[in-house]
């Protein structure tokens, strides 16, 4: 399955949150959208989701226009794990799961299943009958993950996935990302910490594009030089680049 | 907690049954009149808008993601207010099949103004806080008319407008029972059905919308299913507060929020507290009766605050 945005426009009371922006997400690839705050990176998100429609361009799911399909069929495609998601605190973590394999036609029982199974998946099946409210938010986030592996799509939008978590629990939650990548699903990752993406695993395919003011600045491999130079302008920082061990590190520093 | 559902289910069917006994002894001639064509009849209203305002209650909630949404919250009841007092105060009579036109009047205002509110809210466009306010606004404007229709009425109409407003189960035989049943049945059966997308909700409707709900569509049919219901319990027995809004949240204490529990109990709990609170108006002020709506209010409002008062120390 490719996703595809074609030339999409966004605006907001005369603002344009998103000016021509195309991309492609390839089948089996990982993309991550960098980019400062209010760039665009969410909307861009939203527009591919089907919830947010351009004002012009078109955004394809394979041969199909999204606008064209229906809500069902979309949630085939393309899960969404959002950056805030509002809370259902006395809800419990495997209902929360369950729910998210609406777009299956099945009974409840083997919805509920398939949740304790993406739960356990995830390293949290001891949590399953737990109320949201009474989870971690290192928890949460795997409860959320378990809901993105329940609903069983090709493609995953996942916005800030390490946002509030502490050092432990951001890799935790990127290693998470990247089995599910490497076992055949595509991936849209927003986030601000490009150094977090050493962490899924595969860091030479992974893809970078940069957002800024509602623009595409930039597209390359995580691995080419081009990165630190290049993220250096998209946040107006100095990227200087480390390297520590087989690791390699970009620390923005104040510009000279 | 697997067994409570089922424990609170059969306390709530008990109690019901156990009310047709509270009043006066059924001895003597009359016993069976009284327990048959009277109580039995009553009850059975009773329950029937019990249910009804406990299950859409607790659908409203959900689709509003608010704990303090109710039946009306769209402006049924004030729809039906402004029908029955239209009535009242032309002193019409009549109606269609044995009905009163002050009950027809007041279904086909509750269906307006309902038709209107969820109208808006297919459109897609409104976020459910929007759709909240024009329920709101639809409220204030029925409540307005009905004013002004009070304005212009005479002293015996304004009684009769304001105990019909109270609420009252009262009845002589079975034919609010055939009334309401189909519509009651219909708003059971299509909650239920709508139950699995609603709980999608409960994390944000841009979430339920990407897992493959209609939102648009679900809020359109949840508010058409329930107020059919609520409709007709209001043009039948008049407003009667509070058991939509707080059935759901006490269910909902006692068993979580999962709608697969919470709207079937909040269906039997709404009635098993309707006919409660109809048991005990009977019985309250000796030889008296005290309109219903009066005991829900009154049995009703402290929950609330203790709920609140709860909630805040959480």
């Amino acid at each position: 399955m490719l996703l595809r945005l074609e030339n999409i426009v966004v605006t907001r009371r005369g603002r344009a949150l998103l000016d021509g922006v195309s991309l492609a997400l390839e089948p089996g690839q990982l993309l991550a959208l960098l980019g400062p705050n209010g760039a665009g990176k969410t909307t861009l998100l939203r527009v591919a989701l089907g919830l947010l429609s351009p004002e012009s361009g078109q955004a394809w799911l394979g041969e199909r226009p999204l606008s064209g399909m229906s809500t069902r069929e979309r949630a085939a495609c393309v899960a969404w794990l959002p950056q805030h998601s509002a809370s259902a605190e006395a809800l419990r973590a495997v209902d929360v799961v369950a729910s998210a394999r609406y777009r299956f036609d099945e009974p409840f029982a083997r919805a509920e299943s398939a949740a304790r199974a993406a739960l356990s998946r995830v390293g949290v099946a001891a949590v399953a009958e737990r109320a949201l409210a009474t989870l971690s938010g290192g928890e949460r986030q795997r409860v959320a993950l378990a809901g993105l592996l329940a609903q069983d799509a090709p493609i995953l939008l996942v916005d800030e996935p390490a946002n509030h978590l502490d050092p432990a629990q951001q890799i935790d939650v990127y290693r998470l990302l990247g089995e599910l990548w490497q076992q055949g699903r595509s991936v849209v990752c927003v986030t601000h910490d490009v150094n977090l993406l050493r962490h899924l695993g595969a860091p030479n395919d992974v893809r970078v594009a940069g957002v800024a003011n509602g623009k595409l600045a930039f597209e390359c491999a995580f691995s080419d030089p081009r990165l630190a130079p290049e993220l250096g302008a998209l946040f107006g920082v100095q990227m200087r680049e480390l390297t520590l061990g087989d690791a390699r590190v970009l620390l923005p520093e104040p510009r000279a | 907690m697997r067994a409570r559902p089922y424990l609170l289910a059969g306390a709530a069917l008990l109690v019901a049954t156990l009310s047709l006994w509270v009043g006066p002894s059924l001895s003597g001639a009359a016993g069976d009149f009284v327990l048959l064509q009277l109580r039995l009849p009553r009850l059975l209203v009773g329950a029937l808008v019990g249910a009804t305002l406990g299950i859409s209650g607790a659908a409203f909630q959900a689709v509003f993601n608010n704990a303090l949404a109710t039946p009306s919250t769209v402006g049924t009841t004030a729809g039906a207010t402004l029908g029955a007092l239209l009535v009242l105060a032309f002193d019409a009579s009549g109606g269609p099949f044995g009905v009163s036109l002050l009950t027809v009047a007041a279904f086909a205002g509750a269906l307006f103004t309902t038709l209107l509110v969820s109208g808006l809210s297919a459109s897609g466009r409104l976020s459910k806080n929007d759709v909240l306010l024009a329920g709101i606004a639809v409220t204030l404007a029925a409540s307005a008319l009905a004013s002004g229709v009070q304005f212009a009425s005479d002293a015996r109409a304004l009684v009769a407008a304001a105990q019909w407003s109270l609420g009252q189960l009262p009845q002589v035989g079975y034919r609010g029972v055939f009334l309401i049943a189909p519509f009651a049945t219909t708003t059971l059966l299509g909650l239920l059905a709508l139950g699995r997308p609603l709980q999608n909700l409960a994390m944000g409707e841009d979430l339920a919308q990407t897992q493959g709900v209609d939102v648009a569509r679900l809020r359109f049919w949840v508010l058409l299913v329930a107020s059919l219901g609520v409709a007709a319990c209001v043009a039948w027995c008049g407003p009667i507060a509070f058991v939509g809004l707080i059935v759901p949240n006490l269910i909902r204490m006692l068993v979580g929020s999962s709608l697969r529990s919470l709207l079937p109990l909040s269906f039997l709990g709404g009635a098993a507290f309707l006919v409660v609170c109809d048991a005990v108006a009977r019985v309250v002020l000796p030889g008296r009766e005290l309109p219903v709506g009066v005991i829900t209010a009154a049995l009703g409002a402290p929950a609330l605050v203790f709920l609140v008062s709860r909630a805040h120390r959480e």
